[in-house]
């Protein structure tokens, strides 16, 4: 019996008949249609991400029973403003960058307004503390802080530089994100938005042990279930039971006789009318298990004895670099530091959960949208599974909430796509929390053992290291990380001697795989934090140190060639130089008048250098149209889960035409209409497809000009080209219209689509053996962390970052990359780590929240790149290399005794500040 | 399904639940009840929601005592001035649970009746030597919340039978003070690693008169320092003393491992920190407010 539930939302009278104890979350999002509002964990009141306001006050609406509302009034952000009335926290948070994927913001700006109602003039803790229970993955929140001081400043009146962003040059300029508007009035549909009534629902039967043989699968009891239609196991898949082109021994679902080798690994697929049913049914399917030893310790994994995870055994790969005589640099050594460092798991804790819609498209394809990094890649993945040819399959990107680089796991794709095969209908399938933190791919914790040797004068002479990096259940895209871990692990130094040894060893904890910066945190923070212990004993200087063994730019590094573009690590560290000495002064001056205070400032310095090379074949291609319609169509494979490569997409077109950027329309990251890029990373989307796009439009630009010079009876070299017209010199009266210039190319039978290529291969010919082109950025960073030494609470107060982005595209952007780089660093290193058995979601898996923030300086320091568009580098990942080393530095110094594994909860801190003899 | 009413008066929910004979559950914010509903931990039949009740939304002072209605939200609590200047320990416990838009919707009494070990209003509410006024079927009466704590999650209050209506607390005297410390894995939106609230009354020497010290999650219930309490009377509120306070408490209760948030032995390590930093502060603000008047 239903209740009659009566309320004001967003200014108008509502009537819903329904459950009252269901959450006003979900009768806002599925009854009343209001999508904008959005869930991050389970119900749970543990992200923010559902805040609305309810007497204008800011509620969880997860935690709100719909009952509760009856005669009050309820503002969600549809209520807010919409596109073309902006309230003006919608405009502030535009205008400053304070959206990345926009999955955080609804709850961001509603638990804004509430505050801005009470407190006009709020102070910046005020902020903090409004936004304290409002989590964002993206961010870093400084960029959203600042929104709501420019909103509130606007909102008393008071003038403040108006975003004449829109009018800004396309490249330099800070420009707004080209799907803002919607982003910020929460009309942006994420995969879970998108209206499919029909649709059916699935949920995964999932293993509850580390590690089990299947003995039978019984699905009778599931089928049993009202509203159950249809239970999937291994049996009925019509292709290949594996996803290998990513992931070379994970099977889609583990079928009877094969092993289950994670807790959440896929065992069956439930699919029914409604998410309740298919949950019935996931509990109602019976699975006999046959439990094995399972093996969570990589060290134990090697063991000679241990048992094979995989029939292979349990090494997935091995890396290994010789450069020199290592043996001998480090036993012509004076010093020689010998240490291990340890990391964590660690969950990309994207706000948006795993979601996916599946049907099948207008033309038979079986179609899928669903977050993704190259849809190209996923779609050849997934129709060896279901026996079909990949132009039988479609992939499209839908907005996503965040990546980081979880969404590269196709295994969610495979799974939507063998259900719409099965079902013929449309599917749709979103992850609970629980769920995504089980089965998602974490990040490899790494056992990294460095020996590094120097001379008293403090150049560096031997490396030696071995690293172990555990990747759990399965390969999953983890088979590169030893070449990543070894190649970030010896940094940009000059090494005489170097022997390197990397392997990623399969245990039954989660399956590792991509994560912000691929393999190469973990052992830059080892080598950083081993540099620095050097350092230390020579009594060096952190900048001087690395200035003096920093790699030239011409010179063979010790991997055995040079690098392939300009190499900024001198001009960063020279940037940083004046921030870290004036930060570890003021830190002497602090320790010295706070002597007999519990609390201690610390300082540290980290650098970095990072590839962005491109794995396979150095070729990319786009494509640039001229519509009928006189607009400009762009069309790549860049895909963007909320780090703003789609506006860089545009600008780079629109500068390279000369046009604005209304006058570009883009079309990305869909199977069906665009060219596979082979570009999977966000940090190599600007470079690599940036460059394809430029030629595209570079190439269309020629065809529209010779068409148009014949037309206007000019040379091609005098045409000019505007937003919707193109002008014999700067003459306005001799012009024609694109529209008229795009018929007229109609009737000549020219195409007006042209493709633009980025080829390197000549600059690479031996890319085979490279794998990856030698494509490197670099950065440093500098951490000021005030420590209690009674406690071992640490605070990062301050972090100023340096980091060559070659060319800034859009360098509010850049910084805005960097920001919430540097926040997810903080988080690895202080509070972050997934526990195989005990860490579940949001509640006990510690992500920085708004409180955690440190006060940001960014330096982007331009070092043109010689290939890139206009001179761009990559960036979204880099940025996270060196902060966890800066911050564990800081604490190491500051309680004088060295801290080895992150991440540094303050009970591992309180330790070593008693092992450096502070208490 | 369940229903939900929206109660008018104390009168008309215990009418609500006796109708239901115990399948009627008393919700306030619901920010704990509805995610106990969700994870299938207990499925009433009825939810009554009891904060449209006139008389329960007050903060008032009656006599001797400040009354807390029990539909009074955390966030109305920490906000309000008298408490926010003059009761740091439940202000600053308030502002502790969740994050504001949690603070907006729960509750002093809710946060009592989940009876977790370290619930942040338990342990203040221990340390202000707080009265619950509990009403059933058979009348009123106060009791020390103190009381009210049977084991983790269970509390001597039944919900689905009986109703807090107010939590009340002696008015500050004049040499009196009060603090709160907490430490957790991250500044905000967690759980506590060890949360701690005291309060202090000074005798006009400026010896102790009184002391509070409360502590959680260092026993099944939250946990009252009696033993450091009785050592303290008397003694020059100074560092030595705290100190001993802070070993007598550390040699008396018993915390345990939780592999998400602490070890014991860490947890037994901040203890003595952080009660003799609430001491501290809760004797400058003794001291303060000597000056004062
Ligand atoms: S969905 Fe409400 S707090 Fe996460
Ligand atoms: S922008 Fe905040 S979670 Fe992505």
């Amino acid at each position: 019996m239903d209740a009659t539930i009566s309320f004001t939302l967003n200014g108008r009278a509502v009537t819903v008949r329904t459950d009252p104890v269901r959450t006003l979350l979900e009768v806002l999002r599925n009854d009343l249609g209001l999508t904008g509002t959005k869930q991050g964990c389970d119900l749970e009141g543990e992200c923010g991400a559902c805040t609305v306001l309810l007497d204008g006050v800011p509620v969880r609406s997860c935690l709100t029973p719909v009952g509760k509302v009856e005669g009050r009034e309820v503002l969600t952000v549809e209520g807010l403003g919409d596109p073309d009335r902006l309230h003006p926290l919608q405009k502030a948070f535009a205008e400053t960058g304070a959206v990345q994927c926009g999955y955080c913001t609804p709850g961001m700006l509603m638990s804004s307004a509430a505050l801005l109602a009470r407190n006009p003039s709020p102070s910046r803790q005020a902020i903090i503390e409004a936004l304290e229970g409002n989590l964002c993955r993206c961010t870093g929140y400084a960029r959203i802080i600042a929104a709501v001081e420019l909103a509130a400043a606007r909102m008393r009146g008071e003038s403040s530089p108006d975003g004449g962003a829109a009018q800004a040059r396309p490249i330099g300029g800070d420009l707004l994100r080209v799907d803002i508007a919607e982003r910020v009035t929460g009309r942006t549909q994420y995969v879970e938005d998108m209206p499919m009534p029909d649709a059916l629902h699935m949920r995964v039967v999932r293993s509850p042990h580390l590690h089990a043989r299947v003995v039978a699968i019984d699905t009778q009891k599931a089928l049993e279930v009202p509203g159950v239609l249809r239970v999937l196991t291994a049996a009925d898949i019509p292709g290949e039971n594996s996803i290998e082109g990513y992931s070379k021994d994970e099977t889609v679902l583990v079928p009877v006789g094969g092993t289950v080798k994670m807790v959440g690994d896929a065992v069956a697929l439930v699919i029914a009318t409604t998410p309740e049913a298919a949950q019935a049914g996931v509990a109602a399917v019976e699975v006999a298990y046959e439990p094995l030893p399972a093996l969570l310790d990589p060290e134990e994994a090697l063991a000679p004895n241990a048992v094979p995870i995989h029939a292979d055994g349990n090494v997935l790969s091995t890396f290994a670099v010789t450069h020199g005589d290592a043996n001998a640099a480090l036993a012509a050594s004076d010093a020689v530091v010998d240490v291990t460092y340890r990391t964590s798991y660690l969950e990309h804790a994207t706000i948006e959960r795993e979601a996916a819609l599946g049907y099948i498209d207008e033309e038979g394809r079986i179609t899928v949208v669903s977050g993704t990094h190259e849809p190209h890649w996923h779609r050849d993945f997934v129709a060896p599974v279901l026996g079909l040819e990949p132009s039988q399959v479609r992939v499209i990107m839908p907005p996503t909430g965040g990546s980081f680089g979880k969404r590269q796991d196709p295994w969610l794709v495979a799974a939507t796509a063998l259900a719409v095969y099965h079902m013929r209908r449309s599917v749709r399938i979103a992850y609970t929390r629980r769920e995504s933190f089980d089965a998602s791919p974490k990040r490899h914790p790494y056992v990294c053992r460095y020996t590094v040797g120097a001379t008293r004068d403090g150049t560096l002479t031997g490396l030696r290291l071995r690293v172990t990096a555990n990747t759990g259940a399965y390969d999953s895209g983890g088979y590169y990380i030893p070449n990543y871990a070894i190649v970030a692990g010896g940094g940009a130094y000059r090494w005489q001697g170097v022997d390197a040894f990397a392997q990623s060893v399969y245990t039954n904890g989660p399956k590792a795989g991509q994560m912000r910066g691929y393999g190469t945190p973990q052992s830059n923070f080892a080598l950083e934090c081993t540099l620095d212990e050097m350092i230390q004993r020579l009594g060096d200087d952190p900048v001087e140190f690395r200035l003096r063994n920093a790699i030239a730019q011409h010179e063979t590094t010790w991997l055995g060639y040079p690098v392939a573009e300009s190499l900024g690590y001198r001009q960063v560290l020279e940037a940083i130089r004046p921030r870290y000495q004036a930060l570890e002064t003021a830190a002497r001056a602090f320790n010295e008048s706070e002597r007999n205070s519990p609390w201690r400032k610390g300082v540290g310095l980290a650098g970095m250098w990072y590839r962005f090379g491109k794995y396979g074949i150095p070729r990319v291609a786009a494509e640039a149209e001229l519509g009928l319609d006189g607009r400009f169509v762009v069309y790549c494979s860049a895909p963007d889960y909320g780090q703003g490569t789609a506006t860089v997409m545009v600008q780079l077109a629109a500068e390279t035409l000369g046009v604005s950027r209304a006058a570009i329309r883009l079309v990305n990251a869909d199977t069906a209409t665009t060219l596979d890029s082979s570009v999977p990373g966000a940090s190599r989307a600007t470079y690599w497809v940036g460059g394809a796009v430029c030629r595209a439009v570079t190439a269309l630009r020629e065809v529209v000009a010779a068409v148009a010079s014949e037309m206007l009876d000019c040379p091609p070299s005098a045409i000019v080209l505007a937003d919707d017209r193109v002008m014999a010199g700067g003459d306005a009266r001799r012009s024609v219209r694109l529209s008229e210039v795009a018929a007229e190319m109609e009737r000549l039978g020219h195409s007006r689509k042209v493709t633009g290529v980025l080829d390197l291969r000549a600059q690479f010919p031996n890319y085979e053996r490279e794998v990856y082109t030698p494509h490197f950025v670099t950065g440093a960073q500098v951490a000021e962390v005030l420590v209690n030494t009674t406690t071992g609470q640490a605070r990062v107060t301050r972090v100023v970052a340096a980091h060559d982005v070659g060319h800034a595209i859009n360098p509010r952007d850049a910084q805005g990359q960097i920001e919430g780089a540097i926040v997810m660093g903080l988080g690895a290193a202080l509070m972050e780590e997934f526990v195989p058995g005990v860490t579940t979601g949001f509640s006990d898996y510690y992500i920085p929240t708004a409180k955690t923030m440190p006060d940001i300086e960014v330096i982007l320091v331009e070092v043109p790149s010689y290939q890139g568009p206009f001179g761009a580098k990559g960036l979204g990942e880099a940025p996270i290399l060196p902060t966890a080393p800066a911050i564990i530095n800081a604490i190491s110094r500051a309680v004088g005794a060295r801290i080895r594994e992150i991440p540094a909860t303050p009970e591992r801190i309180l330790a070593a500040a008693r092992r450096g003899g502070l208490r | 399904m369940t229903h939900y009413r929206i109660a008018a008066s104390v009168e008309d929910a215990l009418k609500i639940l006796e109708e239901h004979g115990g399948e009627a559950r008393i919700m306030a914010g619901g920010t704990d009840v509805m995610v106990d509903m969700h994870k299938g931990k207990i499925a009433p039949r009825c939810l009554v929601d009891i904060t449209r009740i006139p008389e329960l939304r007050a903060i008032s002072v009656v006599g001797e005592a400040v009354q807390v209605g029990a539909a009074v939200s955390l966030a109305e609590i920490h906000r309000h001035p008298f408490i926010a200047q003059n009761v740091h320990v439940l202000a600053e416990a308030a502002r502790s649970v969740g994050a504001l838009p949690i603070q907006t919707a729960a509750t002093w009494a809710g946060n009592i009746v989940q009876a977790m070990p370290a619930a942040d209003g338990a342990i203040a509410a221990l340390a202000l030597q707080a009265e619950a006024r509990i009403v059933d079927a058979t009348g009123a009466r106060w009791k020390p919340v103190e009381m009210l704590f049977v084991r983790p999650g269970v509390s001597a209050v039944d919900p689905c039978r009986q109703i807090i209506t107010h939590i009340r607390f002696r008015v500050p005297s004049r040499l009196w003070g009060s603090a709160w410390a907490r430490a957790g894995r991250r500044e905000s939106l967690v759980l506590p690693t060890l949360n701690c609230g005291v309060s202090l009354r000074l005798h006009e020497d400026g010896t102790i008169a009184e002391a509070v010290i409360a502590l959680g999650p260092v026993a099944p219930t939250p946990y009252r320092a009696r033993d450091a309490e009785a050592f303290l009377r008397g003694k020059t509120p100074d560092a030595a003393a705290f100190a001993e306070a802070g070993c007598i408490i550390t040699g008396d209760c018993n915390p345990r491992t939780s592999p998400a948030r602490a070890s014991r032995e860490y947890r037994l390590a901040l203890i003595p920190e952080m009660v003799t930093q609430a001491l501290e502060a809760a004797t400058r603000r003794a001291e303060n407010r000597r000056s004062q008047s």
